[in-house]
């Protein structure tokens, strides 16, 4: 009943129903039968000498003993193999992007949308990916010329894209649709830039959107079923389709498939989806390989691209210096990726998209076949996955029943030397190679009669349709010139200078079996007969040097964690009992700094510290200490590494992104701080808004993910800002409209975020809050904006306030009073000696730079005492970097406090230790050298706060992540890799037909700085 | 009553003046009982320096004759070095980096040999106090822009005027070796493409820049010259005569092989400026004699693969590979106003590997031979200026203090902006009985 049904379907498709007729019925027969072939099943399995019957697009037959219907025109395809033809599982047609760089220009105007769009601009979930597809005849042939013949069609733009379709990739036209309303939605992390301004501008703000619109979706069903009880007393929803499109969607068993452009992505995918209970599909990034058993912990389904890139250019050695470690190792993995996936267990289909040419994918696929990824699982990614995943219940396989979507070649598809012949889509067949000329190499013997007559011998070279030959007439030679051999015919020209004749000889011939007859003209318009009759075939001339492809072998190496230099080979373990001897210990808390002390760390957590520590054993690791300083692991309270974005800059108040959706964790700076103490850092959003984006307290556990690095006991908190950064006073002319442009604005902002935020908090009766709801309103949407302001006034959530000037300084706190709250730190506050009787009075804390000023006017100031005139007045003070590099020195910045004040050398290392511990609300744990406390501490070879320090070890606790002797042997395993991997690039015969690798040189991909444009 | 004593004594500190520069040296001083660092020399504990009308007319364990009138100051306990030299910065030529108005250190166009950094050097500059304050006495001002940005001044970090408070001009003309990778940073918006042949023009137009000027002196050296007076091919010939050496800002290694054999081929004194990859082509650097001034090294490794303490290291490897270098700044608009912090960028390089004294030097003497000054200034020897600063210990070390500077033997005004302010609001909080 149901293969009738398919049957009923699938017939139906041929014809058009509901087209009008323009001209005559088409009634060509459909029905084949193919005999002698070899058989792919799927999979794994095969027939050989088998015949496979057709019947109006459905395989009807398909085995070794197949009664061939009277009515079939049989074909006898002897020697040739039929494959079930191949799905492309994410057809994409990129749209050209739009420039970056029209640095400022906010006024570009969008397009007029129906109102009952969502409001922003990439939120279309609702639309239909055919709205827009409009595919030409060498698009569908570039696919089949690969041997697809369905594909999955993809939409290209936005952050809720839309659905797919499924299609048949013969003719196009409505009868190719298979459905139209395809398997899932389309989701990327997209964002604007400055040539496409307006929220989201980042990656946070892209994240936090998908949050946003995911918690609408569901409250716009809630509020529809609200209204329609009480319609009489309510006031009905705002229509928005793209919310009722989503509704339905969460609802449903659609599948939300996610782009992804680099492998931590898929980890975050996976947070978004446990947050909404998604179903996830992955498109994946080809870089899946460095985190294999975080993305198999997704089980989820991969949609893999064979994106390989080009051989990097390291000719030179200088410029082979710009090539990262973590580039030179993905050349070499890059074509691995699918086989290390199947060994993982991770389901995934494959897509020719993302390459830079599609032609390239055969290539790409044959290259990692030869590299050990099994032809089966290959076929199996190529048709019975897809297949599977898509609902194509009749597709991926030959096989009785299923459509008749074949391919055909002249052989095993998985050697280089095949050749796709023809497709069958819908029934219909596709020839691949048109018009093949006749190949008329050889020596010919030639006799002309008429207007010259003449015997010769001619010699004809033909590569492809590409002709060259001469006449010999005795000695002489004769050039052919315009030599064409198209459509059977062959054409050609020579001077009649040999014959006495002025001018040029035409000739023109066609090819029967041994021999070529024609005809031609003398320069004079005389009349020639001519016709050659093959004597032999030419002796090639084999080039000499072509050498044998090298074969090629899977990688030997395997990702670091993270990828790259410095990377770990697995995981670093903690030492349960650790022991540190006759060291001097700062301990920065009640007891001051212990000579000759020893420290006991048991199972990542300080037990005892003290002059004489009467334990031994053999299990423990013995750290000898003398002469050397034991301090805390540095804190830095202002820090903007490890994340793949920093400012949400396109409204004033962004308090909805978050910080740790971005979280980097492959960030090199993580390692390089390691190497200056530094075991706990702050990553704040930047300062381009008032309300910027919530932070991340993060431990610098180098080599784990991005949710491995979190300081997970650490309070909720946010950034703030104020001055200038926030009025775009140094982004240029073109910044000059954006509220708030004044101190007195940027007051007004704030104030009114807060009273926003209360209203909403009100409006639910939150902890806190009078209840000011009404019963017979909509249930109140969640707001993530609000719901972080909320926070902040019921204690929940810090703010960390950028700042400058003592009158801004001064209206924060007054702000932060009105509404109940107390900021935690301001950040920066450099003129905070000017007012430091208040901020002791708010209780806030001041995170401050050693001695930076006199960068832009609201600095201008700035002091170095302020931090321990700060400190004298009663003020919770610590230092910050707000730089990767200055975040390895935390040290001597303490050490500017004992000059520029006289602070003592013990307060000074406290304001990179426990005070920014105390100020982050995290001082329980970490920040001092005391019992019960993390194990967070390093290890210097000289007094901590001289410039001839260095810092000898560092570990987090009971870890070590770094030490200066695991440093020494990764820098000789750092050069050795390169070197061996320099010379395999150098000795390879890889064509490189993928996307060129850009050098990284100076500029790392992933790291970012709020210093950009000035914002600080 | 005693609060009200106690802030009148301090109300001298609050109203005091501005920085007023010092007058010349009236009389000998005798600096003594002080440890002596002639960083030429070796260290002279208890020692003694004698100075008349700005320069050093003794030293040592005991000077015999002392001249009448001079002035003799005990030391015990103190330390002693030559003013700090730092090269590479736009001291005085920038107040707030972020404000166009204060900004004087780059000319519009690309070919500007004839621009000179003194002449817009603002001896007034809030800066410049703040920069002292930290033992620095001289600054090398260095005009930035362009392919060919102008000529650089050394300058005394006191002065009444530009004019007093020029040591030497010019030192060098500048050049930014143009880029020789490509860059595919966000930030770069030209092409690949683009890239190269902005590059190659650049090439083209030093080689073209130095023919011209070679035919500029010969036809303004003819016995019946045409050849009128251009300001720029002026500037120029003095380079191609060999009076001025050409200093090149060059950090990468393709950029610095490049310049080391464009120097060569047009027979110029070259000066490596940046010099960030110098340390991989020490080589080709001794062969050529070509010194170096690093920009610091309080700066990130310049891969992603770069050792973590490359740049902290890079003035060991010069040394050991016995190349004059020093140790400056990069010359950008955020470090003038951040140059106080040079003895511990120097400092830093002896925590990895350099000796102490070697890191001295690559801020005072090496500093003073590679531009030109070192008859003046960069050690304390006799004949040689009295640029001379009292610590209470290491200069290298953050937590030493600063104590005296003086310069040509002038004492210097050690207050600046920052302690200002700072008493300022100490009083403040001596007001509100919050300090004591």
């Amino acid at each position: 009943m149901i293969k009738r049904i398919l049957c009923t379907l699938l017939l139906g498709m041929l014809s058009a129903q509901v087209t009008s007729m323009a001209g005559l019925h088409d009634n060509t027969p459909g029905i084949f039968a193919l005999t002698h072939v070899t058989i792919v099943q799927k999979p794994g399995t095969f027939i050989e000498d088998g015949t496979i019957v057709i019947r109006d697009g459905v395989i009807t037959a398909a085995g070794k003993k197949v009664t061939i219907p009277e009515d079939a025109f049989v074909m006898d395809l002897s020697g040739k193999t039929v494959y079930a033809g191949f799905i492309e599982s994410y057809w994409k047609k990129e749209n050209k992007k739009p420039s970056i760089f029209n640095f400022g220009d906010e006024k570009k105007k969008e397009q007029k949308r129906p109102v009952i769009d969502h409001w922003s601009k990439k939120v279309h979930p609702e639309a239909s990916v055919l709205d827009a597809f409009h595919p030409n005849d060498k698009e569908l042939e570039e696919l089949r010329k690969l041997g697809f013949t369905t594909a999955q069609v993809v939409p290209a733009k936005g952050i809720f894209r839309g659905r797919s379709s499924i299609v048949h990739l013969g003719d196009w036209g409505a009868d190719a649709v298979i459905t139209e309303n395809g398997p899932a939605q389309f989701m990327a992390f997209e964002h604007g830039s400055w040539g496409d301004p307006g929220y989201p501008g980042s990656l946070m703000g892209t994240i936090s959107l998908m949050r946003q619109t995911f918690y609408d979706a569901n409250w716009y069903a809630d509020a529809w079923q609200f209204y329609n009880r009480n319609k009489d007393k309510t006031e009905a929803p705002q229509v928005d389709r793209a919310l009722g499109t989503l509704a339905e969607e969460l609802n449903g068993t659609r599948q939300f498939c996610f782009e992804t452009k680099h492998e931590l992505m898929a980890l975050r995918v996976n947070k978004l989806a446990n947050e909404f209970n998604l179903n996830v599909w992955l498109k994946g990034s080809g870089y899946e390989y460095r985190r294999l058993s975080e993305i198999e912990e997704l089980n989820t389904f991969v949609i893999l691209p064979l994106d390989y890139p080009k051989i990097p250019d390291v000719d030179s050695w200088e410029d082979a210096l710009d090539f990262s470690l973590e580039q030179l190792r993905h050349w070499d993995q890059a074509p691995d990726n699918a086989a290390r996936m199947v060994e993982a267990g991770i389901s995934f289909a494959l897509t020719s998209n993302d390459l830079k040419n599609r032609s390239q994918f055969r290539t790409n696929l044959l290259r990692s076949i030869e590299r050990g990824f099994s032809k089966d699982d290959a076929l199996a990614a190529l048709t019975t996955i897809p297949a599977e995943q898509f609902g194509l219940s009749n597709h991926g396989k030959v096989e009785k029943g299923y459509a008749a979507n074949l391919m055909v070649t002249d052989g095993d598809y998985f050697d280089k030397d095949t050749k796709v012949l023809t497709l069958w889509i819908q029934g219909k067949e596709f020839t691949l190679e048109h018009d093949l000329p006749h190949d008329v190499s050889g020596n010919w013997v030639v006799s002309f009669s008429g207007g010259l007559d003449l015997n010769a011998n001619l010699e004809l070279d033909q590569t492809k349709n590409k002709v060259s030959g001469k006449l010999v007439i005795d000695s002489t030679d004769v050039t052919l010139k315009s030599v064409e051999n198209e459509s059977h015919r062959l054409t050609f020209s020579f001077s009649g200078k040999e014959f006495d004749m002025d001018g040029v000889i035409r000739m023109s011939g066609t090819k029967q079996g041994q021999s070529i007859s024609g005809s031609g003209v003398t320069p004079s318009g005389e009349h020639i007969s001519w016709t050659a009759s093959w004597v032999n075939a030419k002796e090639k001339e084999e080039p000499s040097d072509k050498k044998e492809k090298k074969k090629e072998s899977a990688s030997e190496f395997t990702p670091l964690f993270p990828e790259g230099a410095y990377g770990f080979s697995t995981l670093p373990e903690r030492t349960d009992k650790i022991l540190i001897q006759n060291a001097t210990i700062w301990t920065c808390g009640p007891e001051g700094t212990l000579e000759n002390a020893d420290m006991y760390i048991r199972n990542g957590v300080i037990e005892k510290i003290d002059s004489d520590l009467n334990i031994s054993g053999k299990d423990i690791y013995v750290i000898d200490g003398t002469g050397k300083h034991v301090t805390p692991g540095l804190i830095d309270a202002h820090n903007h590494s490890s994340a793949f974005a920093i400012n949400e800059g396109t409204q004033s108040v962004t308090s909805e992104v978050r910080i740790y959706d971005v979280i980097n964790s492959d960030d090199i700076a993580i390692y390089r701080q390691l190497s200056g103490a530094l075991t706990t850092a702050n990553i704040l959003h930047g300062s381009a808004n008032a309300i910027g984006g919530q932070n991340a307290v993060i431990k610098l556990r180098w080599g784990h993910d991005p949710d491995g690095i979190l300081f997970k006991e650490a309070p909720q908190g946010i950034k703030f800002a104020l001055g200038e950064n926030v009025k775009q006073s140094n982004w240029g002319d073109n910044f000059t409209t954006r509220y708030p442009q004044t101190r007195m604005g940027v007051e007004q902002i704030i104030r009114d975020a807060f009273e926003a935020a209360t209203d909403y908090a009100e409006a639910q009766g939150l902890d806190g809050f009078k209840k000011q709801s009404d019963p017979n309103s909509l249930p109140v949407r969640k707001n993530l904006e609000l719901d972080a302001l909320v926070e902040i006034m019921q204690g929940k959530r810090w703010v960390h306030s950028h700042s400058y000037r003592q009158d801004e300084i001064l209206m924060l706190t007054r702000i932060a009073d009105d509404f109940g709250f107390t900021i935690a730190t301001f950040q920066h506050v450099l003129e905070g000696y000017k007012i430091a009787e208040r901020l002791a009075e708010h209780g806030a804390g001041a995170s401050t730079f050693s001695d930076w000023w006199s960068y832009k006017y609201e600095v201008i100031d700035a002091i170095p005492y302020n931090g321990s005139i700060m400190d004298e007045v009663g003020v919770l003070t610590s230092f910050n970097s707000d730089s990767n590099e200055l975040a390895r020195r935390m040290n001597t910045e303490a050490a500017k406090a004992v000059k520029y004040g006289g602070m003592s050398q013990e307060d000074a290392l406290k304001l990179v230790t426990i005070n920014p511990a105390k100020q982050l609300r995290i001082d329980e744990y970490v920040g001092s050298l005391e019992k019960g406390k993390h194990g967070d501490f390093a290890l210097w070879n000289d007094h901590p706060l001289s410039i001839y320090a260095s810092c000898e070890e560092t570990w987090i606790e009971g870890t070590q992540y770094f030490s200066k002797k695991r440093d020494d042997k990764l820098r000789k395993k750092i050069d050795e890799e390169r070197n061996t991997l320099i010379q395999k690039i150098l000795a390879s015969d890889d064509e490189g037909g993928g996307k060129p690798m850009k050098p990284e040189g100076g500029w790392h991909e992933h790291s970012y700085s709020c210093s950009e444009g000035g914002v600080k | 009553m005693k609060r009200i004593i106690l802030t009148l004594t301090l109300c001298s500190f609050v109203f005091s003046s501005d920085q007023v520069p010092a007058p010349v040296q009236a009389h000998p001083i005798l600096l003594k009982d002080v440890t002596v660092h002639p960083v030429s020399g070796p260290t002279i504990a208890k020692g003694q320096i004698l100075f008349e009308n700005g320069k050093i007319i003794a030293m040592g364990n005991r000077i015999p004759s002392i001249p009448d009138g001079t002035e003799e100051i005990s030391l015990a306990g103190k330390h002693l070095y030559p003013g700090l030299i730092a090269a590479n910065t736009v001291m005085g030529l920038v107040e707030v980096s972020a404000i166009r108005s204060t900004r004087d250190f780059a000319e519009v166009g690309s070919f500007n040999p004839n621009v000179r950094a003194e002449v817009s050097y603002n001896p007034d500059s809030e800066l410049i106090p703040v920069t002292r304050s930290n033992g620095i006495a001289i600054a090398l001002s260095v005009p930035q822009s362009g392919l060919v940005s102008g000529t650089s001044a050394s300058m005394m970090l006191d002065g009444w005027t530009s004019e007093t408070a020029t040591l030497k001009a010019p030192i060098g003309l500048h050049i930014n070796w143009p880029n020789m990778t490509v860059s595919h940073s966000p930030w770069v918006r030209k092409s690949t493409e683009e890239q190269k042949k902005e590059r190659n023009k650049q090439l083209r137009e030093l080689d073209d820049i130095m023919d011209k000027a070679r035919a500029y002196v010969k036809s303004i050296e003819a016995d019946k010259s045409s050849q009128k007076t251009d300001l720029k091919w002026d500037r120029m010939a003095q380079v191609v005569k060999g009076e001025l050496p050409i200093f090149i800002n060059a950090n990468n290694v393709q950029q610095i092989e490049a310049a080391v054999e464009w120097s060569t081929r047009q027979g110029v004194e070259m000066v490596l400026v940046g010099g960030t990859d110098s340390w991989m082509v020490t080589d080709l650097l001794k062969q050529n004699n070509i010194p170096v001034i690093l920009e610091s090294t309080h700066k990130l490794p310049s891969r992603r693969h770069s050792d973590y303490d490359e740049p902290f290291k890079t003035p060991k490897r010069l040394n050991d590979a016995g190349i004059l270098f020093c140790i400056g700044s990069n010359s950008s608009a955020f470090q003038a106003a951040h140059l106080r912090n040079l003895p511990y960028t120097a400092g830093t390089a002896a925590a990895h590997g350099l000796a102490k004294d070697d890191a001295l030097k690559s801020v005072t003497l090496n500093s003073a031979k590679i531009l030109g000054i070192d008859d003046r200034v960069g050690s304390l020897e006799v004949g040689k200026d009295a640029t001379l600063f009292i610590t209470d210990g290491d200069p290298l070390e953050v937590m030493t203090t600063v104590e005296q500077l003086y310069i040509q033997g002038r004492k210097v005004d050690m207050s600046d902006r920052h302690k200002m302010l700072r008493d300022k609001y100490t009083e403040k909080y001596r007001q509100l009985d919050l300090i004591d």
